[in-house]
């Protein structure tokens, strides 16, 4: 099926959107459906204020304590949240400069995050800096192509997380970007870097053989590039096979929607990044009917 | 809110049982109208009294908005003059010295009115140290056909025309050029590869913000020059 149709249908709104009935009927078998809620934020650069009034394209939008706000609200409505951050936690403010990552720390495990990964700009500081900071947060950094083992991180940061919601299985990797020509060589030091899509595809396979029923990957690669060598989000949905959904970083894309591409079986990944500096907070509900047996299934 | 319906495979083979993903998704703004969390907020106040104290200190005055804007512009003049003349005015060599940045490096502009700490801070919230480079004159071309191919970095005592780098003045008979820019540039960062074919002669341990703050200090009102110093 041309791809681009797909999406432009998709993005007409529901009613172009059908799925064909399960071949046979649902009632033999117990329907259940979990709602899963997945909050997600990327590129925050040590935005700990809001932006000042006087702003140009986002007067007094932003800040922590707003942030934290609306996650405590979002908490209270729905049973089954997870919060997931795409990297680039540092860098940008003097908040930054002065206390070297430990405030921004300290607010994400206020705020409750369950999960983040890591930025090129979270390298800033060297593996050492990120290390001391690090020992304020009380979530997991999931670094799954970035190989510490000859570094100071060695055991500081995983490959995946596995949260049980609600009776699902959900598993969280990391993917980052190539730190070489971005990252001085001294701040990353022994880090070896793992080919993010082989890397993926592996990891997602074997998630999937885990018994995740859902797959999330954050991604510190960007978007989209112009230059289609480049590895992006987009690429890596397409050439993936496991990957249910792409939280994205790095390029800074504002997405009013998430993007949906095809992965090598056919199936739709969706892709999603909320611009920087916290001005957004992305939000995608799940609703996941177990107990349907699919097997012709189609987008029509 | 969008709405999406999605069939996803789960289970671990393809005849396993799978399942109907409902999706729907939400961007929320950060705004005005949502009230901050005041415990949260308890958390930071410390640490931004403590910022506020050291950021807030008026150290120039700018009579311009100094902004960035390829090829050239005040704020890109401003900041490798700024660099070249704090860190050459007490060099005497005879090997020609050059300043070259990347306009990517300065994060934010400088408007009109008191310069604060905080300012240049946002202008270069990196750590970023002054090496100096050491490079065969046979690179000037190299050097001269990124900088047009980007459309424009800042730079000081040169100019680039034709697609190559023109020194201000140039002794007979030099065999190598000085560029002054950052560790993060001359060790490979946002492409510039022809830094390779150098030698890294001084890593000054100077950060480039402490060179900024110095400079503005100085001139206490910001000089402007819109001159341009790259042509096409």
């Amino acid at each position: 099926m041309n791809r681009r149709k797909f999406v432009r249908n998709l993005s007409l709104g529901t009613g172009a959107i059908v799925l064909s009935a399960p071949s046979f009927s649902q009632s033999l078998f117990t329907k259940k459906t979990q709602k899963i809620t997945i909050l997600h934020t990327n590129d925050t650069h040590s935005n700990i204020d809001p932006f000042p009034d006087n702003h140009s394209k986002f007067p007094g939008m932003g800040g922590v304590a707003k942030r934290h706000a609306l996650i405590q609200q979002i908490r209270q409505e729905e049973e089954h949240v997870l919060l997931l951050d795409s990297g680039d936690i540092f860098q940008g403010t003097p908040y930054f400069n002065l206390f070297n990552g430990i405030l921004e720390m300290k607010l994400m495990t206020e705020m409750g995050y369950d999960a983040a990964t890591m930025g090129n700009h979270d390298f800033d500081i060297g593996l050492e800096g990120f290390k001391n900071a690090k020992q304020h947060a009380n979530f997991p950094f999931l670094c799954a192509n970035y190989d510490f083992s000859e570094t100071i991180l060695k055991g500081e940061t995983q490959r995946y997380t596995l949260f049980s919601k609600g009776g699902l299985k959900i598993g969280v990797f990391g993917i980052g970007v190539e730190l070489m020509g971005l990252v001085p060589s001294d701040k990353f030091a022994k880090t070896k870097y793992l080919d993010p899509i082989i890397t993926a595809n592996e990891l997602a396979k074997e998630l999937k053989n885990k018994g995740c029923d859902l797959i999330i990957c954050l991604s510190h690669l960007g978007y989209d590039y112009a230059d289609t060598s480049k590895v992006s989000d987009r690429k890596l949905a397409k050439l993936s096979c496991h990957i249910d959904l792409i939280l994205g970083g790095h390029s800074h894309t504002f997405l009013e929607k998430p993007t949906i591409e095809l992965n090598q079986k056919g199936l739709p990944v969706l892709i999603n990044q909320v611009g920087y500096a916290g001005l957004y907070v992305g939000r995608i509900d799940i609703d996941i009917q177990q107990g349907m047996v699919g097997r012709s299934m189609k987008v029509r | 809110m969008f709405k999406i319906f999605l069939t996803l495979c789960i289970g671990a083979s393809l005849l396993a049982c799978s399942s109907h993903l409902q999706v729907s998704s939400n961007r929320i703004a950060i705004g005005n109208s949502i009230a901050g969390n005041s415990s949260t907020d308890s958390i930071i106040k410390p640490y931004r009294d403590s910022m506020n104290l050291s950021m807030g200190k008026i150290i120039a005055l700018s009579e311009n908005d100094f902004i960035v804007e390829r090829p050239s512009s005040n704020l890109m003049n401003w900041v490798a003059d700024a660099i070249f003349i704090q860190q050459t005015q007490t060099i005497k060599t005879k090997t020609p010295i050059i300043c070259l940045l990347n306009t990517g490096g300065i994060r934010s502009s400088l408007g009109k009115g008191n310069l604060t700490i905080g300012d240049f801070f946002k202008l270069m919230p990196f750590d970023n140290t002054l090496v100096w480079v050491e490079m065969p004159i046979e690179t000037l071309a190299e050097v001269g056909a990124f900088v047009t191919k980007t459309g424009g970095e800042p730079l000081s005592n040169c100019t680039v025309q034709n697609g190559k780098i023109v020194l201000n003045s140039m002794p007979e008979g030099c065999t190598h050029f000085i560029i002054i820019t950052s560790d993060y540039l001359a060790y490979g960062g946002d492409k510039m590869d022809f830094f390779k074919k150098g030698k890294i002669i001084n890593e000054t341990g100077k950060l480039m913000r402490d060179v900024l703050i110095e400079h503005a200090k100085q001139q206490s009102t910001l000089i402007s020059t819109n001159e341009i110093r790259v042509f096409k």
